[in-house]
């Protein structure tokens, strides 16, 4: 305890030079936090798991993905014929819906991509929806029954009902450029809880399905040309890696899936193939950005402390002279660096964590279809770890300089 | 009489003379001139000799190299991620002729999401604006398309599959011309029939394809160790080599010369083959050259407005591919962001050194005010040095990221939300304006850490300072 009052009592002594390095040490790890959320959750999302598994049902060649609707039903229940193949857990199908609410002009106002989907598939499926909190979750849960129950409902993240200026009981129509001629008349329904989702949107499949099924009544006999490429995704629920293999297999070996042909893989995989696009986007924040500030900030602590323990060789002299040994001065010195980088990275990582989580509501950035990121919990051990260790490796040079003064030299430059 | 606007278009025509000579913009050039033209007009004004300063930077060298080391990670990290947007710009830039014409369906804005009926669009071939050099229109029929490729040999724990894009052509000739693309020697066009015989005894064809630099490379890092060393060239795919896509052989007839646009990440083929081989059985873009911008202009006024016989929307290259520069735009507010923190942090760095010299240099001080400097000499005197700290720094700092110069990295161009985009392969461009920026950040960083610390030695006593 005497140590630690010695260390802070240092620390205090030049308040302004331990604010500077603070000050500091917070900017320069609020931007190693926010670089590594980024890259944990990527990693997160590509790391294989062993139970719980999603898997994603898609065209095996093209991209986008479009499978004829007929494939949906089969493929829900993982092409499963025999008494003993395995059925997945749960499933959902997606279909793209783009549109745009002024059939001359499309504008970031005016546009909307809506997932088509089975409605109470949002609760179940859909990542992060699945394990909301109960209050969240009841109000979706409304929202969810209200698209279940009205076909031509829409549920809207809180963002792209601002942008196409609209709430909730409003109706609108939107007329699709993907789905050429398709129009569908929408009523909002409900709202995406604040996350992931304030820029997605969400309609009923059957809807969808319905209006294909109408458009020939009003194009002369004629199959809309999405007729038989609806379906651009399958998700499946399955328990763990045993049963996806099987699963994969069954679908892979069913002959109903010929043309065009289907490929199976985990949620996972299909994420990491997105994601090949930014490899070398990635690999630079991981091993050229983050570094570089880690060592910048180690910089910034090294200078402090050398000019700390430059200006104080007579006061270490004095100690040697008063018994104190030189491996207690090495620990004084680097005692105080870590006590400013441990505090000062622990205060940076928990006001990142709460700014951009619970002001902000996220931070975005341009990777694939993650529109949006947040720091997680983990971020306050690591804004401690990464001030601790960079005011350890900072301080290493000056505190084994510290411990080195030599007494006779430090009083005759006195004298 | 004297108009006051003879004095304005002179001093915009020098800046402008000066940024278009030295390849640096105005936005830029204009703080960086005034940062410079600041330290020389400190330089002129101070009396104290720049010696003093430039001595203690020496024999505080640790504390100097510390600071200048940080400024020189900041500042190269600032370079190589503008390098990296700049590649991404000069790519957009260089896919884009001006006298090129990009038709797509109505309200397509990418042609991953356009489809154009072959009945169509055949008269499009007939406007006027096309250039015909030899009695065919210069109008390139094109189907792109995204496929996906299982990875061969791909390792166990990374990505088991990459996306191809690919585009369909009818008449390579006529492309070629249209987007200016050249094969390296020995190399040529896919046949008319777009399929080749590779084993008499099983009958097998394979697709002749034409591939970019960027992808060859890339679909050349695949090859197993063996392969390789058979291999008539172990950095790329190359004329004869072969791979595997759709469950048959594609061979690869010619490689195109980098020309640092999109079509390095692209693979061509055939159109009546691929079109139909993937379910896409139309064009997704028709491509037409006309004499010159203006010329293009007229063209797309035309098939916008005028041209009732198909619903069609019509670009420029440039401007369909400023379209897609969304990506862009994101990343550079992303490396902004992360320069002006880096930046502050950094600031915070030099006010330390700063205090700390200004601490240990009181006497120093004392006696120069007794000697008769002003208080403003002393100001002038201590933000020089932290300038010089800043503007050695950074100048290795650019030094270093200039190394990053030529790099290549993956990457993606977009519109934005409504997926699309196209995959590339780009190179990382350190051209004069990243540099100035370097230096304009450095020169911020360094008058901004430096201005507090000066302002307290300037008010500080002579007698003070002594006691």
């Amino acid at each position: 305890m005497k140590f630690l009052r010695i260390v802070v009592e240092n620390v205090l002594r030049n308040p302004l030079r331990t604010l500077l390095t603070t000050l500091g040490t917070m900017v320069l790890v609020f931007v190693v936090t926010m670089v590594w959320s980024v890259l944990s959750f990527l990693d997160e999302q590509t790391a294989e798991k062993n139970a719980n598994l999603k898997a994603i049902v898609t065209e095996r060649w093209q991209l986008p993905s479009q499978m004829p609707y007929s494939y949906a039903a089969s493929l829900r229940e993982g092409a499963a014929r025999e008494a003993d193949d395995i059925r997945p857990t749960d499933s959902m199908t997606w279909s793209f819906f783009g549109g745009s609410l002024d059939p001359e002009s499309r504008t970031r106002e005016s546009s909307l991509f809506a997932f088509a989907l089975q409605p109470e598939k949002l609760m179940t499926m859909m990542d992060e929806l699945d394990a909301l909190p109960l209050s969240q979750a009841a109000e979706l849960e409304i929202a969810v029954e209200k698209m279940a129950g009205n076909r031509q409902g829409i549920i809207l993240g809180r963002d792209r009902l601002a942008a196409i200026n609209k709430q909730i009981g409003d109706r609108f129509t939107l007329y699709g450029f993907n789905y050429e001629d398709i129009n569908l008349e929408l009523e909002v329904v409900g709202v995406f809880p604040p996350g992931r989702y304030d820029n997605s949107a969400a309609i009923n499949v059957e809807y969808l399905n319905a209006a294909m099924d109408a458009y020939p009544q009003t194009h002369a006999g004629q199959k809309h040309p999405l007729a038989d490429k609806s379906l651009n995704l399958v998700w499946l629920r399955v328990p763990n890696t045993q049963a996806y293999s099987q699963v994969a297999e069954q679908i892979s070996n069913s002959p109903s899936y010929a043309s065009p042909a289907v490929k199976v893989e985990t949620a996972s995989s299909g994420v990491a193939t997105f994601l090949e696009a930014y490899r070398d986007l990635v690999w630079g924040m991981r091993w050229l950005l983050a570094p570089a500030i880690l060592i910048t900030l180690s910089l910034v602590i090294s200078n402090a402390i050398s000019i700390s323990v430059r200006e104080r060789q007579k006061e270490f002299a004095v100690l040697k002279v008063l018994g104190f040994k030189p491996f207690q001065i090495l620990s004084l010195v680097i005692g105080e660096s870590l006590l400013i980088g441990a505090t000062a990275g622990l205060l940076s990582a928990g006001a990142t964590w709460g700014l951009i989580n619970h002001v902000m509501g996220g931070f975005t950035f341009p990777i694939a279809f993650f529109g949006i990121f947040y720091i997680p919990d983990a971020s306050l051990w690591w804004g401690l770890a990464v001030g601790g260790g960079a005011a350890l490796l900072g301080s290493c040079v000056p505190a084994w300089t510290a411990c080195r003064v030599r007494v006779s030299e430090v009083f005759a430059r006195v004298a | 009489m004297i108009n006051s606007h003879t004095f304005n278009p002179s001093a915009q025509l020098l800046a402008q003379t000066a940024a278009s000579t030295l390849g640096i913009s105005n936005s830029v050039l204009v703080p960086l001139g005034v940062l410079f033209g600041l330290a020389a007009l400190l330089l002129f004004f101070g009396r104290i000799p720049i010696s003093y300063n430039l001595l203690n930077l020496t024999v505080r060298w640790r504390t100097t190299l510390l600071t200048a080391l940080a400024f020189t990670l900041v500042i190269s990290l600032l370079t190589v991620m503008l390098a990296f947007v700049n590649g991404m710009y000069q790519l957009t830039e260089n896919s884009g002729h001006p006298e090129n014409v990009v038709v797509l369906a109505e309200g397509s804005t990418d042609e991953s999401f356009s489809n154009l009926g072959f009945s169509d669009i055949g008269d499009i071939e007939n406007q006027a604006g096309i250039l015909r050099p030899d009695g065919r229109p210069l109008l390139s029929r094109e189907t792109y398309l995204v496929v996906n490729q299982p990875i061969p040999n791909a390792p166990p724990g990374g990505p088991q599959r990459r996306f191809l894009q690919l585009r369909g052509i009818v008449d390579p000739n006529i492309a070629a011309q249209v987007h200016q693309i050249v094969l390296y020697e020995g190399g040529g066009w896919f046949s008319e029939s777009g399929v080749q015989e590779v084993d008499s005894a099983s009958a097998t064809t394979a697709v002749e394809v034409v591939v970019g630099e960027g992808i060859a490379r890339e679909l050349g890092s695949s090859r197993t160790e063996a392969e390789l060393a058979a291999a008539a060239n172990s950095n790329r795919l190359d004329v004869g080599d072969v791979f595997s896509l759709s469950n048959r052989p594609w061979k690869v007839v010619g490689v195109m010369q980098s020309s640092g646009s999109t079509f390095d990440s692209e693979v061509w083929a055939k159109q009546s083959l691929i079109g139909p081989m993937f379910g896409k059985e139309t064009y997704t873009a028709l491509v037409a050259r006309t004499a010159d911008a203006e010329s293009a202009a007229t063209l797309k006024n035309f098939l916008n407005n005028d041209y009732k016989k198909a619903a069609v929307s019509a670009l420029s290259e440039p401007e369909y591919y400023a379209g897609l520069s969304s990506t862009n735009r994101q990343f550079l507010f992303g490396i902004i962001f992360v320069a002006i923190v880096m930046a502050i942090g950094g600031v915070f760095g030099v006010m330390n050194t700063m205090f700390a010299a200004i601490g240990q240099r009181t006497k120093d001080i004392g006696v120069l005010r007794l000697i008769g400097y002003r208080r403003r000499q002393i100001l002038i005197s201590f933000l020089l040095e932290s300038l010089a700290i800043a503007f050695i720094g950074g100048l290795l700092g650019c030094a270093v990221g200039m190394l990053a110069d030529g790099w290549t990295a993956t990457s993606i161009l977009s519109a934005g939300q409504g997926g699309g985009g196209k995959f590339i392969v780009l190179k990382l461009a350190v051209d004069a304006n990243t540099i100035a920026v370097g230096l304009l950040l450095a020169l911020v960083m360094g008058l901004a850490g430096g201005l507090l610390p000066s302002l307290s030695a300037m008010r500080l006593s002579a007698l003070d300072a002594l006691r």
